[in-house]
């Protein structure tokens, strides 16, 4: 389809950015004619609501368009790689002391925010604090740190003191420590930033960004990007399919089926990037007998929860919460079902005769209700009658989520020990399985005293598969996240989680 | 004296509008309240511990009661600050300008498209031809049922997956007015469009039909006047009252019901606005969003009334 209109316009506009002098060194040839000008802005049509779109870094970011807004204007300390490795960014180095308590961190010196001043350690320490002060609202992202304790040493080092020894910072440094101006107060708009992108104004839905030719980092291939905030998935997977944005990121699995053979796009899937975990509270009848959680494990027929809940489009899930975190054991058997032993273990319990249950789901993501209805009927065959109660997505998070006994959860690519800050610890605020063992908690801490990073990768790797066999968790299943991009569009980020906000080398094709 | 009595009519008129939108603050001041949780519970929900959510009710006001919550808002309205959105701490002022273009042109583009259509399906219905009338009567009872999603679909299906006339969604592009690309505005607007007209010719078919039966009527019809002229000439005057409520009711629905066209379509109006800060418990956005609908609807009520007057009034 071509909408001739539309592209005049667009071609107009660019050929008069051109006669301005906007780009004296654009990476397309020179001799651009307009199809070519057309293809300096890369369109993205992003999850999330324009009406939420954030403007504050460091607060909430409710969707996925206000993390790739982010990560366009600003710099952050590390990044997640796509095989799970910690990569630098604007932080080179973090190093620590014997103790794993004092991190000195050293930072870039030839990074310079848009308004000219240079990026300095003052800089990276205010932003992270300004991150500890937002802590309700980034869900503690800086809760391992003792931030008034830190200091900064010189223009390009900080020390970064931790509250516990902690042998991860480089990851808890990961994706989200976007870093400001020292001294920045008013959020509301967008303050100078050292990123690969500098914001240049758009509207409520779509907001645009120009190449900042004086980054440090790899020259991005685009010279604009455009961010597009659509809730619906529908209408963004649609609107890559009509031309009209070059990334679709999340968009539903039936038009991926439907348009697998389009030669004219490119389907990116993610693997292990969205799992909606059965909770069971290890405090709350009839699931705080390990025999009864053990029984729903095995009951479970996850190869027809993945085909019915995400069309397939995933692998089934062997009760681990992360299983693409660098950390995760390796060598496990797949679980898989095996209703005679469930039905033993429910014996043993003490529940020959089967148990009523209520299981809450919610429609906030797709397919979570369906999965609570086939769950339903799968533990029907081992006597837990789960009735399905459905809670309206917008307060499914407030009146369900980490307050009932039993439900369907939701759970977004990220890293073991976020999960763990989150949900697993005994102060965690949303402990929603009320996994509160001391034993776990002692070999967490002495997990994250371990220096060497094989040794300590094997402990988390423990940590994980007793959680597997005891915990409060069932995975069943993990959908792979589903992009659609335009042919021969390149540079698309890697890996799930922060790495997928990451998009200032995507590049257009021919 | 005719001049006084003309402003005390003005003055009561703009008295009685100010009492409806009063009263309609309050009623979606309640209703939204009456929602459960607040913009702290929601926004976090479940991820933050109870000392930070009251933290963040404390520092957003939310913690104060109903009624002083209300009566800053009510003050802030009247004094032209409609607050800040609870959820982005922005001015509610910028939210609503940024988005009232794309809105108003859908309505208004919708409204135009609606308004000749109304009349002409109704009278269609009623004097139509002969064996057209059911059919139309049909179309037009049905359409006003449907909902805008299935119009929408079939929209798509039709004119865009079979056809390929348009694109099955409108992003528009970043810094662009939405009257730059009206191919864009050709779904949205047609999905507005029907149901709106299907529903006002549904209305409109009885009172045309009380009065094609009126005796002056009949006999400008039994002296040979032509369908169109006995429809301009007689019918529509006489219908002037009821058809401008009737536009009073459907220009604040179009207002207000952007919401299912703006969402399918993916553009970033005061409909997708409203229906997002409901979700979030927005609650300062809800009540300005909701107030402008009403506010559309009620000055259209108020002008419906004088009109009325107006033609009535001549007669008495």
């Amino acid at each position: 389809m071509h909408f001739p209109l539309r592209r005049r316009l667009v071609a107009a506009g660019l050929a008069a950015a051109f006669l301005t002098g906007c780009s004296a060194t654009s990476a397309s040839a020179p001799t651009a004619t307009p199809k070519n000008a057309a293809a300096d802005t890369f369109r993205y049509a992003a999850p999330g609501s324009p009406t939420n779109a954030a403007t504050d870094p460091h607060g909430l970011l409710p969707g996925e368009s206000d993390l790739v807004r982010m990560a366009l204007t600003y710099d952050v300390l590390t990044l997640p790689g796509p095989g799970g490795q910690t990569l630098p960014r604007l932080a080179t180095s973090w190093q620590p002391d014997p103790g794993l308590t004092r991190w000195r961190i050293a930072i870039r010196g030839d990074a310079a925010f848009s308004d000219g001043r240079p990026v300095t350690a003052a800089d990276a320490l205010f932003s992270l604090r300004r991150m500890g002060e937002k802590a309700a609202e980034n869900f503690g992202r800086t809760a391992m740190f003792d931030l008034a304790a830190s200091k900064v040493i010189d223009d390009t080092t900080f020390e970064l003191v931790t509250r516990k020894p902690y042998a991860e910072v480089g990851k808890a440094l990961e994706g989200a420590t976007f870093v400001v101006p020292e001294g920045s107060t008013d959020f509301t708009r967008p303050v100078p930033g050292s990123g690969p992108f500098r914001p240049a104004g758009g509207t409520a839905q779509a907001a645009l960004f120009e190449r900042n030719d004086s980054w440090w980092g790899p020259r991005p291939p685009s010279r604009r990007i455009e961010v597009r905030a659509v809730p619906d998935p529908q209408a963004r997977g649609q609107a890559l399919l009509s031309g009209q944005a070059d990334l679709a990121g999340g968009v539903p699995a039936t038009l991926v089926k439907q348009h697998q053979d389009n030669p004219v796009i490119q389907v990116v899937r993610r693997p292990g990037a969205t799992l909606y975990p059965l909770v069971m509270r290890t405090d709350a009848e009839p699931f705080d007998d390990v025999r009864v959680r053990r029984a729903v494990r095995l009951a479970l027929d996850r190869k027809q929860l993945l085909d019915v809940t995400f069309l397939g489009f995933g692998e089934i899930g062997n009760d681990l919460l992360t299983p693409k975190d660098p950390s995760a054991p390796t060598g496990l058997p797949q679980r898989s079902r095996d209703l005679a032993r469930a039905r033993a273990l429910m014996s043993e319990a003490g529940l020959k005769d089967g148990v009523d249950v209520t299981l809450r789901s919610t429609t906030a993501y797709p397919g979570m209700d369906t999965a609570a209805t086939l769950i339903s009927r799968q533990l029907g065959e081992i006597g837990i009658r789960a009735r399905v109660q459905l809670a309206p997505p917008d307060t499914y998070f407030s009146t369900v989520y980490g307050k009932e006994p039993f439900y369907v959860s939701y759970l977004g690519g990220i890293p073991f020990l976020d999960v763990v800050r989150v949900a697993l610890t005994p102060d965690s605020p949303t402990n929603e399985t009320a996994w509160k063992d001391p034993a776990w908690a002692a070999a967490l801490d002495k997990a994250l005293a371990e220096p060497d990073e094989a040794r300590r990768r094997a402990l988390l790797g423990d940590l994980q598969a007793r959680l597997r066999d005891e915990g409060g968790y069932a995975v069943w299943a993990l959908s792979d996240r589903l992009d659609l991009a335009g042919k021969g569009v390149t540079g698309l980020p890697e890996g799930i989680g922060f790495s997928a906000g990451f998009i200032d080398q995507v590049k257009l094709g021919g | 004296m005719r001049l006084r009595r003309a402003a005390t009519l003005l003055a009561a008129m703009v008295a009685r509008g100010l009492t409806l939108l009063a009263a309609a603050s309050v009623m979606i001041f309640l209703a939204a309240e009456a929602l459960p949780g607040d913009a702290a519970e929601v926004r976090f929900g479940g991820r933050a511990t109870p000392e930070q959510v009251a933290q963040i009710r404390e520092a957003g006001g939310l913690d104060r009661p109903p009624h002083a919550r209300y009566l800053d808002w009510l003050a802030g309205t009247l004094a032209g600050r409609p607050g800040h959105s609870y959820v982005t701490g922005r001015p509610v002022a910028d939210l609503i300008s940024e988005r009232a273009p794309v809105t108003l042109l859908l309505a208004g583009a919708a409204l135009a498209l609606a308004c000749p259509a109304m009349p002409a399906l109704a009278w269609l219905a009623v004097r139509g031809p002969r064996r057209l009338r059911p059919v139309i009567t049909v179309l037009v009872v049905g359409g006003a049922a449907l909902p805008q999603v299935v119009v929408a679909a079939g929209l798509v299906a039709l004119l865009s997956a079979a056809w390929g006339l348009v694109p099955p969604v409108s992003l528009l592009p970043a810094g662009a007015a939405p009257w730059q690309h009206p191919h864009l505005l050709v779904l949205p607007v047609l999905t507005l469009a029907l149901p709106s007209a299907a529903y006002g010719a549904a209305l409109l078919r009885g009172v045309f039909a009380d009065v094609a039966a009126l005796p002056f009527v009949r006999d400008a019809e039994l002296r040979g006047l032509s369908s169109l002229a006995v429809l301009l000439r007689y019918v529509l005057p006489m219908s002037a009252a009821p058809l401008a409520r009737l536009l009073a009711v459907i220009s604040g629905g179009l207002v207000a019901g952007t919401a299912v066209a703006e969402t399918l379509f993916g553009l970033a109006g005061l409909g997708e606005l409203l229906v997002t800060a409901v979700g979030v418990r927005d609650i300062p956005v809800v009540q300005a969003v909701a107030l402008l609908a009403t506010a559309v609807v009620v000055c259209g009520l108020l002008a419906a009334d004088g009109i009325a007057r107006v033609t009535t009034g001549a007669r008495a």
